[in-house]
């Protein structure tokens, strides 16, 4: 193991950090419980979606220049796309296929996703972050710690968007349709609800979610085509934790990966640690909560 | 007519396989050794997959067992390979086992998720560059020598490439009899119907751990196989995408069959050489995989080349069952299965019962 040593002074900065992750995190997970119920599909290529549209963002704003806002809602747009094809072009042909085959279906495009960015931007080298607002930042009363205002942004955006999508579903037609093709698919068509199309705009809600959570996260972590790529997979465990049906467990269960990915690294400067409490977590998530003749799944 | 013909389909592409690369360049003999050794992984797939109907998203995170573990012995510790190679085996068979045991809880889809995550812990923690460091001084100095066999020194790329062709023949050859027999009938039963399965007294839990263990120490024996060939281990061949990959590659040649494993592999080694030839970055190999998978999911749902051998096996059908039309002796034994004889259809049977298995 790395270096073990236990530095307290790292505590508030860490929670900070940690609550800023969760917040992208929450945000990605929610799009993909979106896709998830109303489709029946687990997204595997959520973070490739994620990393795609965010990597457009980079284009238009930190090489091309123009102003970051610019570049997430580029981003928005080509997530949004992207989940539209996606749904449009191979899931909605593999209807009444079995629910694995789909799920393949998006490892082919992680693959592919992965590979074009690769090939575009390049595969390893390491990328200047987007910067939607300044990184200044002011000093929390009562604590020994700095927020900058991209990471407070971060968290208020992850929050308002996770709002949004509950009052979508909550309050307007589409959500309301929503809400029924993810209950029944077929009670929903006999109810005159084009099935197909609100399915295609859970896929397109979905991905631009992810998008956001994208672009959010590039001032974090190193960013590059895989690392956004296997956002993914903490997307999958903050959804785990709200037995991929919850949405405000979801939420709460990005906050909790986070948070739980960030406080090791006061002990351990091993880079994988993040990667061992994400693995513990979904053992544990997959092994408690998903236990065969559980409570059933919730809707959402 | 049918087993003669595979007979002989089979000894062609022995010779084949052990004559043609005779006459090749060292370097497509190493390709085509890699070939078969990845070919392995396909295998493991077609095992896990194919047969017992679960699915792994972390064969190379198995893989990596062998490998560092053979990696690790042969090169810091000085152990001999054949030693080595069978620790590494056992080990990847272990952790197989470790991960099946929530598989068995988890439906398909759960699986997935699990071992995707498996696959990046292995890719950020267990391999990680910092982990191992402690254990034998860094992964820059593993230098794995190649072994002797039965006195006969593999150093020469033919010679290596006999060896690993003999291992992978031996290993599909192992799961091709998985299918028949006690055990296929086994292992169809849970794939198709879990429940019906262990109303018959089949034991789920050990079966389906037998599987996982024996498709990684498949894996495993890949991974070992590939320290040697390569030469050395390093920490980037083994990741997530690699698995990702194969498993699109076993998915787009078809998982129910053995001859996909080595179509599989084969491809895996030189697709990414052909597009070397034709001028293209071989970075669009991975692009072209995940392509290849979403059209085959949608167009050929069984694989293609499980596809083509349906196909071919169609057609044989059909000429043999024009032939049996035009001879009494055959519909007199269709009559005396209990069909109706007479019409053409039913005259294909007893070809597809006497000759197919």
């Amino acid at each position: 193991m790395g270096a073990l040593a236990f530095n307290s002074h790292l505590i508030p900065g860490f929670t900070v950090i940690g609550i800023v992750l969760g917040g992208v995190y929450a945000l990605a997970a929610v799009g993909l419980v979106l896709i998830y119920r109303v489709s029946g599909v687990l997204n595997f290529a959520h973070g490739a979606v994620a990393m795609f549209a965010t990597f457009t963002a980079y284009e238009v704003s930190t090489v091309k220049g123009a102003p970051g806002w610019m570049g997430a809602l580029v981003a928005i747009a080509v997530g949004a796309a992207l989940g539209f094809a996606i749904e449009w072009l191979t899931i909605r042909p593999l209807h009444g296929r079995p629910p694995l085959v789909k799920v393949v279906v998006t490892i082919g495009w992680l693959l592919v996703l992965q590979t074009a960015a690769g090939l575009i931007w390049g595969a390893t080298a390491y990328h200047q972050p987007v910067h939607l607002v300044s990184r200044d930042g002011f000093h929390l009363p009562g604590a020994n710690v700095t927020v900058g205002y991209d990471q407070l942004t971060t968290v208020i955006v992850a929050l308002v968007f996770a709002l949004a999508v509950a009052a979508l579903l909550r309050y307007t037609t589409l959500g309301n349709a929503m809400r029924a093709v993810a209950d029944n698919p077929d009670t929903a068509r006999l109810w005159g609800i084009s099935v197909n199309r609100v399915t295609a705009a859970s896929w397109m809600v979905g991905s631009a979610m992810a998008a956001v959570a994208g672009v959010l996260i590039t001032p974090l972590i190193a960013f590059d085509t895989f690392s956004l790529t296997v956002v993914v997979i903490y997307a999958f465990t903050a959804a785990l934790i709200g037995r991929l049906s919850s949405l405000p467990m979801t939420v709460l269960g990005g906050f909790l990966l986070g948070l739980a990915q960030t406080y090791p690294r006061v002990f351990s400067s091993l880079s994988g640690t993040a990667d061992l409490v994400t693995f513990a977590l979904v053992l544990l998530t997959l092994g408690v909560l998903f236990r065969p003749g559980g409570r059933k799944v919730r809707v959402v | 007519m049918t087993a003669r013909m595979r007979r002989i389909s089979l000894l062609v592409v022995a010779v084949v396989a052990v004559v043609w690369p005779a006459l090749l360049s060292d370097f497509s003999r190493s390709l085509a050794t890699d070939g078969l050794i990845f070919g392995l992984i396909v295998l493991s797939l077609v095992l896990l997959t194919g047969f017992v109907g679960q699915i792994s998203f972390c064969q190379y995170s198995f893989a990596a067992v062998g490998a560092f573990t053979v990696g690790s012995l042969v090169s810091a510790h000085h152990w001999s390979f054949w030693l080595a190679m069978p620790l590494g085996v056992f080990g990847a068979a272990l952790v197989g086992a470790l991960v099946g045991i929530p598989a068995l809880r988890l439906s398909g889809l759960f699986l997935t998720i699990l071992t995707v995550a498996v696959a990046l812990f292995f890719d950020r923690f267990v391999l990680a560059s910092g982990t191992w460091n402690s254990f034998s001084g860094g992964l820059s100095s593993w230098v794995v020598g190649r072994p002797a066999f039965l006195g006969i020194r593999l150093d020469t790329s033919y010679r290596f490439y006999l060896f690993v062709l003999g291992v992978f023949s031996l290993c599909s050859l192992l799961v091709w009899n998985f299918r028949r027999g006690k055990t296929g009938r086994v292992l169809r039963a849970i794939r198709d119907a879990e429940v019906a399965a262990s109303t018959l007294g089949i034991n789920l839990t050990a079966w389906k751990l037998a599987a996982f263990a024996t498709s990684a120490a498949l894996a495993g024996l890949a991974g070992a196989l590939l320290a040697v060939s390569i030469g050395s281990v390093s920490t980037g061949g083994y990741d997530l995408i690699h698995s990702l990959g194969v498993a699109a590659v076993a998915t787009v040649m078809g998982v129910n069959s053995v001859a996909s494993a080595a179509a599989g592999g084969l491809f895996l080694v030189f697709g990414p050489e052909i597009l070397r030839h034709l001028g293209v970055s071989s970075q669009w190999f991975n692009l072209i995989t995940g392509g290849l998978l979403i059209v085959q999911l949608i167009v050929t749902p069984d694989g293609m080349v499980t596809d083509t051998q349906q196909k071919i096996r169609h057609l044989l059908r059909h000429r043999a069952a024009k032939r049996a039309s035009e001879t009494p002796a055959e519909i007199d034994l269709v009559s005396a299965n209990g069909q109706t004889a007479g019409a053409p259809a039913p005259a294909a049977r007893p070809v597809r019962t006497g000759g197919q298995r």
